[in-house]
């Protein structure tokens, strides 16, 4: 239909953003085990000038929601999700909570918050949550996650990662890791540290010092680390992460179609694949993005960030070899260039 | 259940910077009344120079370098001859400026344009006026001069004799390529708003603000055609590849059942797609809804209206100054204007500044939002963003009608 109307400035997806949340809602995700200082490194945002106009969603597991009472204060908008963990029964609630922020603003009944902040429960599994934005139909089209960050104590971190599978997906899945409560625990710090590179090498390693984190590091968006992108790691619980890389230009046709076929065959085992490509015909990149078995709809950005044109996408996937991805990319890319 | 003072609707005008960085905010000198009239120049020593307009007396029009956008320095301010005249547009081509003059009543001086040299913008040097007053005229409302050759404008004239006084100004075509003689080449007014037609005066609006010309956009894209706003008679498509003699091609009105003053037209060519714009005249929204319209204008003689980009709840404006839409970034064929058909960047008095998205021209989204606290004095009590310039390196102009001068944003979406 849209190409009644064609444009010279447009791309193929349509109209090239400065950055890849576009003009959306950006939106910092908080994951990490119960008691690793989740609350209070948001607290500390929300105090800071970066903090102003954020709105604060709670996911409590169980209890009575005593980490709401804590952030409610600073907040523009708190709410509450007291049904259970975001993963499970409570991805609804998470929706409805996000529509009627967005409604509530309209309206005018909360302030014109300009950024959300989601604390996760502890137990979170963060997949789902990531499947809550990735398209149109859920809140893709109003909301972006700029960057999901996972908080892991010094006291207690070493420890948990270890025993909880949870937590060591809510590291293997986050752009960026937090070290918390360093100040208690100096000497645990250098092993937890090697521990979470080990997780996830891709993500960059902040420590919060008195719970505090640069505000900045709190928000900035995750495609800033994309210089990680040749990490690559096996994990416990079969999960493991590698990147493919690609010097020329890649057609589009191509990738979609592999990734349409790995979708189909093993979606569910996708836990996260997010890149960026260098596709033949584009100006800028074009980010993609996958949470399972859904798509992110590809976005061409107005520049690329650095000299590097290679296309470069990240697989974090469970019980899937590297060797597999790569196999079916290159026959997928046969049939094509033999016009199948 | 919201009591009435916990209710948004009463609480007012809320500042909101979405998607927009403030770069600088410069009052003017105090005279930050602004006007429809904004143009970049490079001057010949290499400075950029944003050139405004005052929405009326004393002044008449102000030069800001904005070489660097984040320090704007008023370099140039000057006076209008009196009081009951203003100098709402102006326009700027290379290193020549046509400045509109309107008297606020008929048969008063001076009425029409003045050319300046402006290659030294300390100093701009009077090169001509061109007289357009008369009996049944006020002057020039609005002129569009982009390629140096040709003043597009909405005027009166000595022999126009309105069949409505408020029907006075209509398109006129000035032949500048001898800056010095200005001489007229062609005109066009809607039939039945003069004396003489040979068909029925249109019928009156509510709100009567007159069938006149307000926009007169000229593209070197189609340099055959006009887009003229004509206010209370909607607007049209002229054929003007003979200038002297315009031709209606088509027209298109949204009036009755809306208000009236429709104010600009924006032809998207490689899109098929065309802007208009209403313009909001009347304080607390008495006149809503004043929207951006978005047609399909693939046949040019069959403008199909196909979306109008989204506005918020027009009761939580309604209590201070104007609400609702006026200028738009025009796409101004100038080397030093930003360029799109996928932004349109709009002005909407105390809804401020506000960008929509039409990649997809059947949902324009809005993706950018400056409204910014009221200045100091402000009468309403809220700003009232009055129009906007974009110029090539993507920075965004805005100025406030009342007292808050001139805004410098960047875009962030």
């Amino acid at each position: 239909m849209l190409e009644l109307f064609p444009s010279r400035e447009a791309g193929p997806f349509g109209r090239r953003l400065k950055r890849e949340r576009g003009a959306r809602i950006p939106v910092t995700v908080v994951t990490g085990f119960l008691g690793a200082g989740k609350t209070t490194l948001i607290r500390r945002f929300l105090a800071s000038p970066e903090g102003q106009g954020t709105a604060v969603i709670v996911n409590e597991f169980g209890a009575v929601g005593i980490d709401d009472a804590l952030v409610r204060d600073a907040a523009e908008e708190t709410i509450l999700l007291g049904n259970g963990c975001l993963c499970c029964i409570t991805r609804t609630d998470l929706q409805l909570a996000l529509r009627r922020l967005l409604i509530d603003r309209e309206r005018g009944v909360v302030p014109n918050f300009a950024r959300v902040v989601i604390e996760t429960s502890g137990l979170a599994d963060p997949a789902p949550i990531l499947q809550t934005f990735s398209t149109d139909r859920a809140l893709g089209g109003e909301f972006h996650i700029d960057v999901m960050l996972a908080v892991a104590d010094a006291v207690n971190g070493g420890a948990t990662l270890k025993n909880a599978a949870e937590a060591r997906k809510q590291v293997i899945l986050a752009d960026r890791l937090i070290v918390s409560k360093s100040d208690l625990a100096a000497a645990g710090l250098d092993s937890l540290t090697r521990y979470l590179q080990k997780l996830n090498p891709r993500a960059g390693i902040d420590v919060a010092v008195g719970g505090a984190l640069n505000p900045e590091r709190f928000i900035a968006p995750a495609t800033a680390e994309r210089s990680g992108f040749i990490a690559e790691a096996e994990h416990s619980d079969g999960i493991s992460s590698f990147a493919l890389h690609w010097r020329e230009p890649i057609e589009w046709t191509g990738f979609a179609r592999a990734m349409e076929t790995l979708i189909a065959l093993r979606g569910p085992e996708l836990l996260r694949v997010k890149g960026i490509l260098n596709v033949a015909g584009c100006r800028g990149p074009v980010v993609v993005q996958y949470v399972q078995h859904l798509a992110h709809p590809p976005a061409e950005l107005q520049s690329w960030p650095d000299q590097n044109r290679d296309s470069r996408v990240v697989f974090i996937t469970r019980n899937i070899p590297e060797a597999q991805i790569r196999d079916l990319f290159a026959a997928v890319e046969r049939l094509v260039s033999h016009g199948a | 259940m919201l009591t009435k003072d916990e209710s948004p609707l009463t609480k007012g005008y809320q500042p909101v910077v979405w998607n927009f960085k403030l770069l600088a905010h410069d009052m003017l000198g105090g005279f930050g009344g602004m006007g429809e009239g904004m143009s970049v120049q490079i001057a010949p020593d290499g400075r950029r120079i944003v050139w405004l307009a005052h929405e009326s007396a004393p002044k008449n029009f102000t030069a800001v370098d904005v070489s660097d956008p984040r320090k704007p320095k008023v370099v140039c301010q000057t006076d209008l001859p009196h009081a009951n005249m203003r100098s709402n547009s102006l326009e700027t081509a290379g290193d020549l400026m046509a400045v509109a003059y309107q008297t606020s009543k008929k048969d008063l001086q001076p009425a029409g344009f003045e050319l300046f040299d402006i290659s030294k913008p300390e100093n701009p040097k009077s090169i001509s006026f061109f007289d357009c007053s008369g009996p049944h005229s006020r002057g020039v409302h609005q002129l569009w001069f982009c390629d140096g050759e040709f003043v597009h404008c909405a005027s009166g004239s000595r022999d126009f004799v309105p069949t409505n006084p408020n029907d006075d100004q209509f398109y006129r075509c000035v032949d500048v390529r001898n800056p010095s003689k200005p001489v007229e080449i062609g005109r066009w007014w809607m039939p039945g708003t003069r004396q003489g037609d040979n068909v029925m005066p249109p019928p009156r609006h509510p709100i009567d603000k007159g069938y006149r010309a307000h926009n007169t956009n000229v593209y070197p894209q189609r340099g055959d055609r006009c887009y003229l706003a004509y206010i209370d008679g909607g607007m049209f498509v002229l054929d003007i590849s003979d200038k002297a003699n315009p031709k209606k091609i088509s027209h298109w009105t949204n009036s009755p059942p809306y208000t009236g003053f429709m104010h600009t037209v924006v032809p998207l060519f490689d899109r098929g797609l065309m802007l208009v714009t209403d313009e909001s005249t009347e304080n607390n929204a008495k006149d809503w809804p004043k929207l951006i319209w978005i047609l399909d204008a693939r046949d040019e003689t069959n403008l199909v209206p196909i979306a109008t980009c989204p506005m918020p709840d027009h009761r939580v404006y309604a209590q201070a100054g104007r609400f609702g839409a006026h200028n738009i970034h025009e796409n101004v064929p100038l080397p030093t204007a930003w360029q799109s058909d996928q932004i349109v960047l709009g002005t909407f008095f105390n809804g401020g500044l506000r960008a929509y998205d039409i990649s997809n021209p059947y949902q324009p989204k809005e993706v950018g939002i400056f409204m910014p606290p009221p200045p100091a004095g402000a009468p309403a009590g809220t700003i009232q963003i009055n129009d906007v310039f974009v110029d090539e390196r993507a920075i965004v102009y805005a100025v406030d009608r009342h007292v808050g001068g001139l805004y410098i944003l960047e875009m962030d979406f």
